[in-house]
């Protein structure tokens, strides 16, 4: 088991959410808008406390150590050697924390964005004025295409790897599971789902965005 | 640990300053001549362009401001009241905002689109629309039933979206 799966749900329901949301805001739908918004800020923060208290390979404290291979790594792929990493690979984590950073960025912005006629608000824009409001909102336009550019070289990077390194890492994101065979080590680390955290981390993420959407 | 976070954070913020710098460029468009052609109204291109977005801005401001009240669990009815008087005083005169002339072809930033020139019939008539809007807005505002209120400000938000679509580009 590589990806538990509440990582793998919460993966696949972004995927899902980020055209939603996208075709929501241009389609001017915003309270289909917010609602999956809200959604996807619980997601993010789930992510964000998984990251703490999640398995192995969800933790961002060993993702950090890793990067300090990077140039190993690099090395290796040069070799056409993708050396199969129990986890993300040092080059991964950079993409995870990226991405991570970008949608954080994205939804908290839309918290606070206000629509240029006033008319349409994130939950917690009252608590800043107009101006603001708008700035908020052209970081959260901004950020957007940033967002959409490292999504672009997520798929690439899954590309190359499945084309020219012949290594398939869309299958364990869909199942949770890669051969053991594949790794250079048979020593791996404790990597099951644990009852006790998923519950504590859905918990706090549903209680934010429940005090979010009934702020004011 | 300081240096492997540089090395993700880096590209990230030079993307930004990459996308940023897009955007300004596209702000400072060149500003044409016509910009100070004077109008039969005695304004410049350039004068009545930035006279019409202040007023809606202003509206977008009151807009905010009644929305803010509209979602809080008790809503301060003065505030509402305040800004829903605005509405009808800024949208005043709004048929004469936008004189043949004050197009995007000026070169002032404007997002007026040109097709308004071509059905000003069409135009003035959704003007009228809102005017009536803001206006009863206001006197079921100042009435003071909050659930009528949020009823007239999504009518009266309707009547911007109504012009909006047809007639101003998407930011
Ligand atoms: C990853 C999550 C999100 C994505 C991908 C996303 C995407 C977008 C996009 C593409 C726009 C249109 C920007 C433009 O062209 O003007 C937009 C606008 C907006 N979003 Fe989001 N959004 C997200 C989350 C949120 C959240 C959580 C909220 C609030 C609950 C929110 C509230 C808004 C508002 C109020 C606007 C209108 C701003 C304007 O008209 O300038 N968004 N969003
Ligand atoms: C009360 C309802 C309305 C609100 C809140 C509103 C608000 C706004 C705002 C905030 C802007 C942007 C100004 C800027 O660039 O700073 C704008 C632009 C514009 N609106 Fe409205 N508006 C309303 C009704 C209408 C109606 C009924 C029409 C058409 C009949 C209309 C036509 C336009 C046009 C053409 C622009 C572009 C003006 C320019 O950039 O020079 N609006 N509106």
């Amino acid at each position: 088991m590589v990806w538990d799966g509440a990582l793998r749900l919460v993966h696949w329901l972004m995927v899902a959410l980020v055209p939603l949301l996208w075709w929501t805001a241009e389609e001017g739908h915003m309270d289909w808008h917010k609602s999956f918004g809200l959604t996807m800020f619980g997601l993010v923060l789930f992510r964000l406390i998984w990251g703490l208290i999640g398995t192995w390979t969800a933790r961002f404290a060993p993702m950090v150590q890793r990067i300090g291979s990077l140039n190993i790594y690099i090395k290796k792929l040069r070799n056409r050697d993708s050396g199969a990493t129990f986890g993300h690979s040092p080059l991964a984590v950079l993409s995870v924390f990226a991405l991570l950073l970008a949608l954080t960025a994205q939804v908290t912005t839309g918290l606070f964005s206000v629509d240029i006629d006033g008319l349409e608000s994130g939950p917690l824009a009252v608590l800043i004025s107009f101006e603001t409001g708008r700035q908020f909102a052209a970081v959260h336009e901004l950020n957007f295409n940033l967002l959409l550019a490292l999504i672009g070289l997520h798929i690439t990077a899954i590309a190359i790897y499945y084309f020219v390194l012949k290594d398939r890492l869309v299958e364990p994101m869909v199942t949770g599971h890669r051969s053991r065979a594949d790794f250079p080590t048979s020593d791996l680390p404790e990597n099951r789902l644990q009852l006790l955290p998923v519950i504590a981390a859905a918990a706090l993420a549903l209680a934010c965005v429940i005090a979010i959407s009934n702020f004011g | 640990m300081n240096r492997c976070k540089l090395q993700f954070m880096l590209p990230v913020l030079a993307g930004f300053a990459l996308l940023s710098a897009c955007e300004q460029t596209a702000e400072t468009d060149v500003v044409s001549e016509t910009a100070a052609v004077e109008l039969p109204n005695g304004m410049t291109v350039k004068e009545q362009i930035e006279a019409r977005q202040g007023h809606l801005k202003k509206i977008g401001k009151a807009f905010k401001a009644i929305s803010d009240q509209l979602k809080a669990g008790s809503p301060d009815l003065a505030q509402i009241q305040t800004a829903a008087a605005t509405v009808p005083t800024e949208a005043m005169g709004m048929n004469d905002w936008f004189p043949e002339g004050t197009g995007p072809a000026s070169g002032i930033k404007t997002a007026a689109l040109p097709i308004i020139w071509e059905d000003k019939t069409d135009f003035n008539d959704k003007i009228g629309a809102m005017q009536d809007a803001a206006a009863k807005l206001d006197s079921i505002a100042q009435a003071g039933d909050v659930a009528a209120i949020g009823a007239a400000f999504k009518t009266t938000g309707g009547t911007c979206k109504a012009c909006h679509d047809k007639y101003r580009k998407d930011d």
